[in-house]
């Protein structure tokens, strides 16, 4: 008698162990997706407030061919504060990808909404003709096309 | 009851107590999330509304050699109410934010523009301008070739 209790006792607790084994990795679990949903919910709230516009006068010239310069000025029309730092802009000179970017915010402290920064993308050295822009800020993507 | 018995029902009550802890927080972070993406989306369709309202046309555009003053006079003709300070002028592409004369509606310490009020912007530049490009908070520009 005394052995089938004991073993039932055993029975008990191995089931309690694997019990709380198993709650504790489905909470796990259920937990670190909640983190991811968190997370994310931040960055795509951040990616719809975010919209930017060119400003820039497209019929004036952009580009200074002596110091081989485009000057861009950008707005920001969404409804969230943009770093401004050329890490946080992605800068498409004719498809290609430049990083001898300055920016610059020209009304104020930060960029926040309708504040204008000026972007100086330097080495540019364009030929006569027709060129485009692709500024991508979390994940909005504004095109600019100029004539040299 | 036998103690087998009792290891279901422990087991099963640590089980439920586990699931309801983690269904509480995962319902707490999607209603969260949800919450913040649905405020951004009604946020940016305020923010199109309101450029949907924006209208602007540039009236005068004016240079006086004289006195190297630029003199820009646009109005309101949308119906949203506009930020004087959120206006923004380029002259040849050039930002310029040092007015030496800013008026909205003939105030020139208000930092509203109203519908139909007109705008009279003065800038001092020295050589005559080609062109200039007004730009509205909402991002609605007019440009005019002097």
């Amino acid at each position: 008698m005394a052995s089938v209790s004991a073993s039932h006792l055993i029975l008990f607790i191995a089931s309690l162990v694997i019990a709380a084994g198993v709650a504790g990795t489905f909470t796990q679990g259920i937990s670190r997706l909640s983190q991811g949903i968190d997370d994310q919910s931040l960055e795509v709230s951040e990616e719809v407030r975010t919209d930017i516009e060119v400003i820039s006068d497209a019929g004036s010239p952009v580009y200074n061919n002596s110091s081989k310069t485009v000057t861009l000025l950008v707005k920001n029309t969404g409804t969230s504060e943009i770093p401004p730092d050329s890490r946080f802009i992605e800068i498409l000179l004719d498809g290609r990808y430049r990083t001898n970017v300055t920016v610059t915010v020209v009304d104020g402290e930060a960029w926040q909404p309708s504040n204008v920064i000026r972007l100086e993308i330097g080495g540019a050295d364009l030929s006569p003709g027709d060129h485009r822009v692709k500024l991508i800020v979390n994940g909005d993507e504004e095109v600019f096309r100029f004539r040299t | 009851m036998s103690p087998l018995g009792f290891s279901v029902s422990g087991s099963a009550a640590i089980i439920f107590v586990g699931i309801f802890l983690a269904f509480s927080s995962a319902y707490t972070a999607s209603a969260n999330g949800f919450e913040r993406v649905t405020d951004a989306k009604s946020a940016v369709d305020e923010e199109a509304l309101e450029r949907q309202n924006t209208a602007l046309s540039l009236t005068n555009a004016t240079y006086d050699a004289g006195t190297d003053t630029l003199t820009v006079e646009a109005v309101n003709e949308g119906t949203t109410t506009l930020d004087v300070e959120a206006v923004d002028l380029l002259v040849d592409n050039a930002y310029r934010d040092d007015f030496t004369v800013r008026r909205a509606g003939g105030d020139n310490s208000t930092s509203l523009w109203l519908p139909g009020e007109r705008l009279h912007l003065e800038v001092t530049v020295t050589s005559q301008p080609d062109r200039i490009k007004l730009v509205t908070g909402p991002g609605v520009a007019a440009t005019e070739v002097i």
